[in-house]
């Protein structure tokens, strides 16, 4: 399958006998420091770099191993926790200590620094007072009581704290390193520059050029190094699939980001083996601006949705590579949300009529009078193309019409977020697998909501799952949070969306992940094919 | 000559300074900013990020600030969207790679552009000058979304050594030249066939014909210094574009050259990251069109005279 170059073997061939991984990492990462980047691209590049109290299991979704922590315990509510640190090193040979995890907190949360993702460990007591200027650092639940026991203490009841702290944000700093870069609060610090860098986790930071590759290689001080599988991974930033496609039929890559739609019916013809479909958290939605009329009106929002064809738009749009949804929140984790009592109409026919019987109550007959809406979207083609396909349903069943706005991607984000829009094509996935993650989108006022909606039940009911310490009952209240706000429709979930990539089949230790964090050091490369 | 020289070079410091101008407030009339990112910032992070870069100050206040790093530190600043990364050390990388590209695709568009015009306005309205205006007039047309991908599918994967996209072996230069190359070496045939054509018709050349002047020394002494002059203008500001990268073929190659940097940071705000790519895009256009100038008097005597007057 693969075209041979020079001396007839592939690079992808060369990497796997140097034992290096060599995968497609949609883009060029922003920051390889955790309190700077926010990128999913700088995340899997930071999670092999950096390693926290826990870690994933490559295989079983949600499971999590002992990390940094050898062993941890915590109170009957689960509001307050202990772990007790193993006896590690950094890559320079300094020991880990709890120390690193305090200091990392506190200067992701400084209110002097900035940190963009400083909302993630916000569930640390007085986290958010103090990253907002309101209270002292003595007053944040992270304590370490000695060099290897750290202690946090939390808003309240957290009894999927381990899921939340496989997420880098929660990983150690080296203090040491980052004082002698510059300090704490010095956002041009060099300390993540080649040369500098000191991690505790599975690699070392040893190359990278802009728009070219990143790549890492073993830490020989990693205190599980003799448990990785292969000997360093090269991250190709590709931001264009079509063109990862083509390099990896070229023979340059063992794994792809993704693959276009356009080319799936092609790939699984000529490399069937080598075509991987897996789940993945995250939803594709259209937010409506339920400050604007005719939005505002509930009926409205509901004929909307009930007239999509979800089925058409899976397999016509995105060729299947998705599963069509009515909820918002992607199954997992033991949490299945209920689609609205609206959307349970039968057929296709019969949910048509419903929308079209929904929107004449609100007083749009046939579409008769309703306002021409414009539908914003991304300029990228799957976005363009399912708008269009939305707007011929929206135009057939209801007869209302609405323009396409394709927009680049920040004056698209800057719209979203300042509410300049009608409708907007939009996609959420998680941080971490529990259904908090996105349930708590949508708070009245909530940063990510730029939807005008709120509820004071549905807040009352994430408020009672945050407080909650039985997780059953929690699962219950997120439920029942999710259920108020999709009966509302403020967002139209379209489909949860599935990954599609390429994967050499020689591969092994890599499993289908919903959160695609793949423990990369338990990957092994392909034997290449003996001459 | 030399009064040429630097009042081309006066010019040219004042185009980049009134290029950097605009572009300084065009950017920021953009909406959106380099800190949007997929999740909405709180706003207290939102205003300390614009406070850390100095971008809540007025735009004047900004442009004084960047104007005083530029002269007192010969520096464009960070990146704002790469934090802790120089503008300098972005361009420092990305700027030998469409070097390289640039100066091999342009010795593609010369060597064959040159060669084809020159030939086809020789056999003007013949066959010969059918056959290699039709493909120059392809090339022209057809774009480099098309003309890549198709060079990386057939070429890349079916001849041995090519490479189909990235940038790791010396032959991975290949592609991206070529089909650089091959675009610029259309526009050069053409330019290049209507000055010989020109030329060719003027009494001079008629003039060495009826002397027995041969084909050869006819096109190449006579005729070629002045029907290249069409051509040469072009060269410059074509040469300036091809090292300063093509985000379409740079794309579907996966070079890590400037284009592709210039397109992300402008959809990124990358405020600095702009005005440093301008800056070098605006100078090397500058230093392009002097070479010109000079080629075009060195070629043509009477532009000398009027240079100098």
């Amino acid at each position: 399958m693969l075209s041979a170059c020079g001396d007839g073997r592939s690079s992808a061939e060369k990497f796997a006998e140097a034992g290096i991984l060599v995968i497609g990492n949609n883009a060029e990462p922003q920051s390889l420091d955790p309190h700077k980047a926010t990128a999913v691209a700088d995340g899997k590049i930071i999670s092999t770099l950096l390693e926290g109290l826990v870690r994933p299991d490559a295989q079983e979704e949600g499971r999590v191993h002992p990390g940094m922590a050898a062993s941890w315990e915590h109170n009957a509510d689960a509001s307050e926790w202990v772990f007790h640190l193993r006896e590690a090193v950094w890559s320079d040979g300094k020991p880990v200590r709890a120390q690193d995890f305090v200091y990392a907190y506190k200067r992701l949360l400084h209110p002097e620094f900035a940190g963009r993702y400083a909302e993630m460990l916000y569930p640390l007591k007085g986290a958010e007072a103090y990253n907002k200027g309101r209270a002292g650092w003595e007053e944040v639940g992270v304590h370490a009581l000695d060099a290897r026991t750290l202690r946090l203490t939390l808003n309240g009841p957290t009894p999927h704290l381990l899921q939340l702290v496989l997420h880098y944000t929660w990983s150690p700093l080296p203090e040491h390193r980052v004082e002698a870069c510059g300090g704490m609060l010095d956002r041009s610090s060099r300390w993540t520059h080649p040369g500098n860098w000191v991690g505790n986790g599975a690699y070392v930071y040893s190359g990278h050029r802009f728009n070219d590759y990143l790549s890492v290689s073993p830490n020989a001080r990693y205190w599980r190094a003799g448990a990785v599988r292969n000997r360093g991974i090269r991250f190709l930033p590709i931001v264009n699939g079509y063109t990862e496609t083509r390099m990896y039929m070229g023979g340059k890559l063992h794994i792809t980001n993704n693959v276009p739609p356009e080319m799936l019916a092609r790939v699984c013809e000529v490399v069937p083996q080598h075509f991987c479909q897996d789940p993945y958290y995250c939803t594709i939605f259209y937010r409506l601006n339920t400050t604007r009329p005719p939005l505002d009106d509930a009926r409205v929002r509901q004929a909307l949705s009930l007239a999509i064809d979800r089925e058409t738009l899976v397999a016509k749009v995105v060729r299947g590579a998705g599963k069509p949804t009515g909820v918002f929140t992607p199954p997992g984790a033991g949490y299945a949300a209920e689609p609205p009592a609206f959307m349970q109409a039968g057929s296709r026919a019969e949910r048509e009529e419903a929308a079209r019987r929904l929107l004449a109550e609100a007083g749009y007959a046939g579409g008769k009078g309703f306002p021409v809406l414009e539908l914003m979207t991304t300029s990228r083609d799957v976005q363009r193309v399912m708008a269009e396909t939305i707007q011929a349903m929206w135009k057939e069943v209801l007869g209302v019409h609405v323009e396409i706005r394709s927009c680049e991607w920040t004056a698209y984000k800057s719209a979203q977020q300042s509410m300049q829009y009608d409708i907007s094509s939009s996609s959420w996935s998680g941080d971490y697998l529990d259904a908090s993650t996105f349930v708590e989108l949508w708070r009245s006022g909530g940063g990510n909501n730029c939807t005008g909606w709120g509820s004071p039940e549905c807040d009352a009911a994430i408020q009672a799952a945050r407080v909650c310490g039985d997780a059953a009952e929690r699962k219950t209240h997120l439920r029942r949070a999710e259920s108020i706000m999709l009966e509302a429709q403020p967002i139209i979930p379209l489909y949860t969306s599935e990954r599609t990539y390429l994967k050499h089949p020689g591969i092994s230790g890599w499993y289908p992940l919903m959160l695609d964090n793949h423990p990369l050091d338990a990957v092994q490369l392909p034997m290449p094919d003996k001459p | 000559m030399i009064r040429l020289l630097f009042r081309r070079l006066a010019q040219g410091l004042l185009v980049v300074f009134v290029l950097e101008t605009i572009t300084f407030f065009l950017v920021r009339l953009l909406p959106g900013n380099p800190f949007l990112g997929d999740r909405k910032l709180p706003e207290h992070i939102m205003a300390q990020l614009n406070n850390l870069y100095g971008l809540d100050q007025p735009a004047w206040v900004q442009y004084l600030n960047y104007w005083k790093g530029m002269l007192l530190h010969g520096d464009f600043g960070p990146s704002l969207v790469r934090e802790g990364v120089q503008v300098s050390t972005i361009i420092s990388q990305a700027f030998p790679v469409s070097l390289e590209v640039g100066v091999v695709g342009m010795l593609i568009a010369v060597c064959v552009g040159i060669p084809a015009g020159m030939l086809a306005a020789w056999y003007r309205n013949r066959w010969p000058d059918a056959l290699l205006m039709l493909p120059a007039m392809a090339g022209i047309c057809i774009p480099a979304f098309v003309t890549a991908p198709v060079f990386g599918l057939v070429l890349g994967s079916h001849v041995p050594g090519l490479s189909v996209a990235g940038w790791d072996n010396p032959l991975c230069v290949v592609l991206p030249a070529l089909t650089l190359g091959l675009i610029n070496a259309a526009y050069i045939a053409r330019l290049t066939r209507g000055g010989m054509v020109e030329v060719l018709a003027q009494d001079f050349v008629r003039t060495a014909r009826a002397k027995g002047c041969g084909p050869a020394r006819l096109l190449y002494v006579h005729a070629m210094r002045s029907g290249l002059l069409p051509a040469v203008s072009y060269l410059g500001p074509a040469f300036a574009a091809l090292i300063t990268g093509s985000f379409v073929v740079e794309t579907c190659f996966q070079v890590p050259g400037m284009g592709l940097h210039f397109v992300n940071a402008t959809t990124d705000r990358d405020y600095f990251l702009i005005q440093g790519l301008v800056f070098c895009y605006g100078s090397l256009i500058v230093a392009a069109n002097l070479v010109v100038d000079l080629v075009l008097v060195a070629l043509n005597p009477r532009l000398r005279s009027q240079g100098t007057a």
